[in-house]
Formats: structure tokens, sequence, C-alpha cells
């Protein structure tokens, strides 16, 4: 029976899936990079930050002015979520010493005017010194003394004004003259872990797809040199089965995994949720397939099973700053919002921000899915071209190597001895 | 005379390797200098500005243009008007902008009648820097314009300048940033960020070339060119890569210190020491893991593992004292954990020997534990009985 053309390039393509979702499970290596890594690394990173928020950072406090007012202050400094007061001393000097020996992240002083100034209704100031080596201590220093410092002025000033001749109630009015009011609805208590670990979900997802690929590509370099990645009965054709086979393996698997790491991890260690299930499962679909078509176009610069590690770990961290959620996309330069262009993590780690995490519709994420698709297009394209070249370089192996020796010669390198050497 | 000899033997067979693979090349000086290019213009800026920041104007009267003037004079902010919350809450959803500022209907009327009109802020805290920063902004703001209406109705009063300024602003807050003084973000990441690529790097082609012995079977030529010994071996082995690895480190240092002028309390020469210690104890780890685990995908999986999660464990960005006390325990086996406190106490607070010593002598324990591994490396290289792949 003959069958259409159509009902053959989904058989092949069919066969090549089959065969490359074998390939995938009966390599250990693969295994332990999609199944392990790829699961057991949120988990990781969820642990590591699984407080999230830095509480009660020892400081120091010199009062050299010890009256009321500082002693007050101090009070309610100790008082806040993000401070506590380590230690009292009586020197700056001390103070540093206690500081550079990291037992306090910072040190309120107090000058010894400072109750004078404010008896005599002039400004009084107290210093905050801090440690930057963490801008986290840094923050919470400086939030404790401010805050505290507003809260303060209220006081001082409903009694300063009141001393005028002012009512209780018309001195809050002068004060409070325009009141606020705070709303941080995705991450209320600024949670380092809320904002990094939901970025770092799709990264994990995208960087072990790629290595894992990679690792397969590289092995079958070795172990095939003519036409690598295409199936011999083929004969250096049907690029567009290879891509479509190919790609539905890798496709299916990682959906797997994506939504085990979208929505199951979250869960897990309740980070917010709030998008809607299917918008999600959408943008997965979408951030996958880019990610798979990305891996591809990529992994075909993979010439050995784990020079992949060797080439390309550095830019898991990188990835993580592309996507601005650590340094505003606003602050990046130009030269480097193009860059970030070419990873599927930059768009897809904003758009499940956006969708999964602050709870927006499609909409939110308009752009970033549109971005993905052209991503998908454009790596598509270049995944074709990629084959394309591999089988011309397969085919063309004899002249490529005459003329490789033929530089040899000329530069007088001897690579037989040179073997001899290395290998015995 | 013959433990030299046998030396200089491995290491002119490792400079032919050097030559017939260039991935060596590739995967060493390529990464670390596309990241401190990247590193040193990507945050090139310091401090982020001109975060846009909406702005819900419904009060639309002199009072409230002024404030939105006065928020497009700040540094950090910059605004953007909207019609609705609704297209506002939009835009922050879709991290467009940075926060949202709801300017209330009849403002300045209230403010005239002295009847407290309330502003409310939003903030997207997922967008971290960008969302503190805006924060810190809109804080200033808000206070900025409490502090004008009340020097405003003083004045009608009849109160002097400097009265007012006691009233208005009893305690004054005066800052102190030790060890970055500009606040500077670039500063602060990049002083580890490189480190940890370096000693990523590192990490990653130590267990490639030891492992691509195994792997290709040249592992009994190696140790038959050592004369049996596998100290020499390694030694011989590690020292073309130890050159180029401190090499790097140092170009590092000088870079980050002298020629981009990093604020330093402390010598730049205390920070060759601890980048060269970095150097010695990352290979250390190297070593260690592919000896402990002579399957070069296994390895470089590990040391992979390992490596990334180093940038975490440091403590530089999330304390490490914010975390559970056992993490805190692992934080102690990464070489990056010492170098930063080694870092802090030369950098930050130029405290010099008397400050970082005992980071000295971790780094320094770090070069015994591949010892442990030794033997079972040596039984890996002479059988080659392990997976090749």
């Amino acid at each position: 029976m003959k069958h259409s053309i159509v009902f053959n390039w989904l058989k092949d393509a069919w066969e090549i899936s089959i065969n490359e979702l074998k390939r995938i499970f009966s390599d250990g290596g693969v295994i332990l990079i999609f199944f392990v890594a790829g699961m057991v690394y949120p988990l990781l990173y969820n642990i590591v930050y699984i407080n999230g928020i830095l509480e009660k950072t020892p400081i120091a406090v010199v009062d050299m002015a010890d009256c009321s007012a500082s002693r007050r202050y101090i009070r309610e400094v100790d008082a806040t979520r993000e401070v506590k007061v380590a230690v009292r001393c009586t020197s700056m000097q001390e103070a540093e010493k206690l500081m550079q020996e990291r037992k306090v992240k910072g040190i309120l002083y107090f000058p010894s005017d400072f109750g004078d100034e404010l008896a005599a209704l002039r400004q009084a100031t107290v210093g905050v010194y801090c440690d930057m080596s963490s801008f986290l201590y840094y923050k919470n220093a400086l939030m404790a003394v401010n805050h505290v410092m507003l809260a303060e002025h209220h006081q001082i000033q409903v009694e300063r004004y009141a001393a005028t001749g002012l009512t209780d109630q018309e001195a809050d009015q002068i004060v409070q003259g325009i009141p606020y009011e705070e709303n941080n609805p995705y991450n209320p208590a600024f949670s380092y872990s809320i904002f990094l670990v939901s970025a770092i979900l799709l990264i994990i997802v995208q960087q072990t797809l790629f290595y894992g690929m990679s690792l397969l590509v590289g092995t079958m370099r070795e172990k095939n040199h003519k036409h690598v990645s295409l199936p011999e009965h083929l004969q250096g054709r049907g690029v567009g089965r290879v891509i479509f086979g190919r790609g539905t393996a890798y496709w299916t698997v990682y959906m797997g995994i994506a939504i085990y790491v979208a929505f199951i991890v979250p869960a897990l260690f309740g980070l917010p949720q709030r998008g809607d299930f299917w918008n999600i499962l959408m943008l997965l679909t979408i951030f996958v397939l880019d990610t798979v078509f990305f891996s591809m176009v990529w992994s075909s610069l993979i010439t050995r099973r784990e020079s992949v590690f060797m080439l390309f770990l550095f830019m898991s961290p990188i990835c993580l700053f592309l996507t601005g959620a650590s340094w505003p996309t606003f602050a990046i330069p130009g030269f480097w919002k193009v860059f970030s262009y070419l990873f599927p993590s930059t768009v897809g780690v904003q758009a499940y921000l956006n969708m999964s995490v602050a709870g927006g519709d499609l909409s939110t994420a308009y752009s970033q899915l549109n971005v993905m698709v052209i991503q998908s297009i454009v790596y598509l394209v270049l995944a074709f071209v990629a084959y394309y070249v591999e089988n011309w370089i397969s085919l063309h192996k004899e002249r490529l190597r005459t003329r490789r020796d033929k530089l040899d010669a000329k530069l007088g390198i001897d690579r037989q001895k040179m073997r001899s050497i290395i290998e015995g | 005379m013959g433990f030299w000899k046998d030396i200089r033997a491995v290491i002119q067979r490792e400079l032919l390797i050097l030559v017939n693979r260039p991935l060596y090349l590739l995967g060493t000086v390529v990464p670390m200098v596309f990241c401190m290019v990247f590193c040193l213009t990507f945050f090139r800026d310091g401090l982020p500005h001109d975060l846009p920041i909406a702005v819900v104007d419904n009060d639309n009267t002199s009072l409230s243009r002024n404030f939105i003037r006065q928020l497009d004079a700040t540094q950090l902010g910059e605004s953007v008007r909207f019609d609705s919350f609704t297209e506002a809450r939009h835009a922050m959803q879709s991290g467009k902008v940075t926060s949202i500022i709801v300017l209330p209907k009849g403002m300045s009327e209230k403010v005239q009648a002295q009847r407290q009109p309330q502003i409310e802020y939003y903030l997207n805290g997922l967008y971290f820097v960008g969302g503190a920063l805006a924060y810190k902004d809109i804080l200033m703001m808000i206070n900025l314009a409490n502090g004008a209406y009340q020097r405003e109705i003083l004045r009608m009063k009849g109160y002097s300048d400097e009265a007012i300024m006691g009233l208005i602003q009893p305690i004054v807050v005066d800052t102190h940033q030790i060890g970055n003084a500009y606040t500077n973000y670039g500063y602060y990441l990049t002083n580890l960020l490189l480190p940890g690529f370096l000693e990523l790097i590192i990490i990653i082609v130590t267990i490639y070339s030891l492992g691509m012995e195994l792997k290709y079977g040249t592992s009994k030529q190696l140790l038959k060119v050592a004369g049996g010994s596998i100290v020499k071996a390694l030694m011989g082995k590690i020292f073309v890569a130890t050159i180029v690895f401190t090499l790097m480190g140092l170009i590092l240092m000088v870079t980050l210190y002298q020629w981009m002028h990093f604020p330093i309390s402390g010598s730049i020469w205390n920070m060759f020491l601890d980048v060269f210690l970095l150097v010695m104890a990352s290979e250390a780890i190297g070593i260690t893991i592919i000896g402990f685990l002579p399957v070069p995908r296994l390895a470089l999986s590990v040391g992979a593992l390992y490596s990334v999660l180093a940038f975490s464990l440091t403590g530089f960005t999330m304390p490490l004292e914010a975390m559970s006390p056992w993490i805190q325990g692992l934080g102690t086996a990464f070489p990056l954990r010492h170098y930063y406190l080694f870092f802090i106490q030369e950098v930050v607070f130029g405290a010099g020997f008397a400050g970082w010593w005992k980071e000295v002598v971790y780094l320094l324990l770090f070069l015994l534990v591949p010892l442990v591994i030794l033997p079972r490396l040596k039984n890996a290289y002479i059988y080659q009985n392990y997976p090749k792949e």
C-alpha cells in the first residue's frame, strides 16, 4: 500500500521522536540533569532562601547624649523588625572595633549635644554607620533608623506645636498635612525569596534543558561522525522531520518538568500563585517550545559530551541579571538589553512574574509572549540552518581534513607526534 | 633530581594538550573576559536612576502638578502619567512601572482646609531593586511635600526660617556607608560576582582536564610520564593551569581596584593573596570532586551544581545569618565564602592581617582535602574501571 507524502513525513518524525526519547531515557547523564537537577534545584533554592527576610540585624549604640530623647529613640529602634540593639558602647572606637569583628552590622551614634539641641528647638543630628558588605544590612539599619525618626518627628512636633498654643488636633493636622497609605501587594515584606526564587524557577527550566540536550548532541557527535543527528536512512535529507521529531520529544518531557517547577514547587513552599492556571499553562507551552529551539541551535556548537559546562555554565547567573528581576530593566545598558533577547528566560521570567506571582491576566505579559513567539520562529529557522551546515561539514569532511593537513605542514605541526606524547 | 624531571615532563605534555585542544582556552579566558566586560558595563550606572513611577493625578491642580514636577526632579524617579488607576495598575503588573502614586481628588482643597488628604502608593516588590529604590524615592517625596506644607503654614504664622527647620525636621539622620560611600550597587555586586565566576571556571576546568585523562584513556600515559606518582602527575598537570588562573585573578584585582578605582581601604597586595588562595582552594575542590567521582559527566554535573550554588551560599546578597543553621554551616564549605570574609576585612574595613588571618587558614585547609581522594584517583587512573561517559 502506498502512503501519501504527509503520512510518510509524520511517520518519520514519529520514529525520530521515539528514538530521541529512548536516547534521553537511556543516558544516565541526561537523566541526572533533566530529572535530578531539574527537580532538585528548585527545591534547593527554596530551602536556601526559605526565610527570605533578614530580621533583627545587630547594631551597636554609642549614646554620648544619654538623655530621655536618645533613650527613647534607642528603645524604638530596638523594637523595629529590622534591627536589634546588641551592644551599648561608650566610645566610637569600641563600636567600630565590634563592627570590624562583624559582631554588629551598624552603629547608631548620638552626639553629646543631641538632647540640648532638641531642648533648644533646633535640629539634632543622629549618625548611622552601615557595614556595606551586604546591602541588606544597610537597608535594615537605614529603614529602622528612618522610620523611628519619622515617628519621633511626629511626637516631637506635636509637643512643640502644643507649646505654641495649638490644640493636639490642630497640631496633628499640621504635622500630618498629607498622610499616606502604603501598599506592596505582590511582595508585602520585600521578601528576598519571593522575588529571587520566582525568577530562578524558569531559568532552571531553560538551563537544564539546554545542558541536557547539549550532552546528548555531544555524545552523538563523539559516536557518529556522519550525519550527526540525522537518521542514517534519510541520507542527509529530511531536516524538517528531524527538527519536528526531536523537538516534540524534548517538548513533551519538558512540559512535565515545567509544570512541576511552575505549579508544584511554589505550592510546596507557599510562594504566591495568583495567576490563572490556563494562562500560566499557555505561557509554559510557548516558553518550553522557545527553549527547545533555543537549545537546538546553541547545542549545535557542542562537539563533545562534557564541553557544554566549560563553555556555557557561567551564563546561568548572567541570565538572572538579564531578566531585570534584580537590576531593573530600565537601568540595563542598550547593548545588554538587545543581548538579553537571545534568551527565552529574559521574557519568560518576566511573564511568569507578571502573571503567576503578581496575578495579572494575559495582557500583562502580552509583549513578552510576543517576543517568545518571535524567538521561537527565529530559532526554528536557525535550527534548520545549523542542520544544513552540519550536513555540509559531514559531507565535506575529507576536503576539510586535507586542508587542515596542508595548513599543519605549512606551520610545521606534527599531530602524530603530539598524540603519542599525550596518549602514549 | 628525578622529581623535577618528571614534573617537567608532565608540564610539557600538558602544554601540548593545551595547544591541541582550543577548548581549554575557550573555556577559561573567554568566559572570564566576557564576565568582566559584562559586570563592568552592565552595572555601569552604579545606582539606577529615572525609574518610571506611575502617577494618577486625580486632583490636577497646581499643587499636584508641583508634586509631580518635584518627583521628576529627583534622581531616582521619573513620573509617568496615567488617567486611571486601572491603567496604572496594569502597567505595574506588566513590570512597565516600578510603583504607583495616587494623588486624591480634592487634595489641594483639603490641604488648604487642613483636612489631611491621603496619598496612596503601590509598590511592585517583584522587580526587587527597582521596587525598593522607588519606595525610597516616594517616601522622601511625601515627606518633602509634608515639610513644604508645614513651612507654608508656619511662615504665615510668622516663624523664622531657623525655627521652622527645628519644627519641621527636629532630627536629622546622617548616614555613613562604610566600604561603599556612594552606595554603588555596581561596586557591591561586581566585587563578589567576578571572583565567583573565577571560582566557577576554575572548578569546571580542573574537573574537565583531569576527567578527560580518564575519558580518553590517557591516564596511564600520564602516570607513566610522571614516573608512576599521582602527586607528581597532579602537580605537573595543575602547574600550567595555576599560572593561567592566578594571572587571571591578579588581572581581575588590578582591574577592579586600580583601573576601575573601586574603593578599597586596605592594600591591593593583600587582595592578591586572597585571590591566589581562592584559585588554589578552587583547584583543590575540583580535584576532590573528580577524585571522589571519577566519572567525568557526574563530576562535572556536581561541580556545576556546587559552583553555581556558591553565589548564594557566600552570603553577599542574602546574608547567611538569615538562612537555616545547617545551611550556614554549609556555607563554610565554599572557598568563595572565605574569600568574601577576607574581602570584608581588607576592602571594607582595611583591618589587615589581624582581621583576615583566620580566612587564610580556612582557605589553606581546602588544599588538604584532595589528599583524602588521592589513592582513589590513582586507582581510577591506573585501572580506568569507571564508566567513561
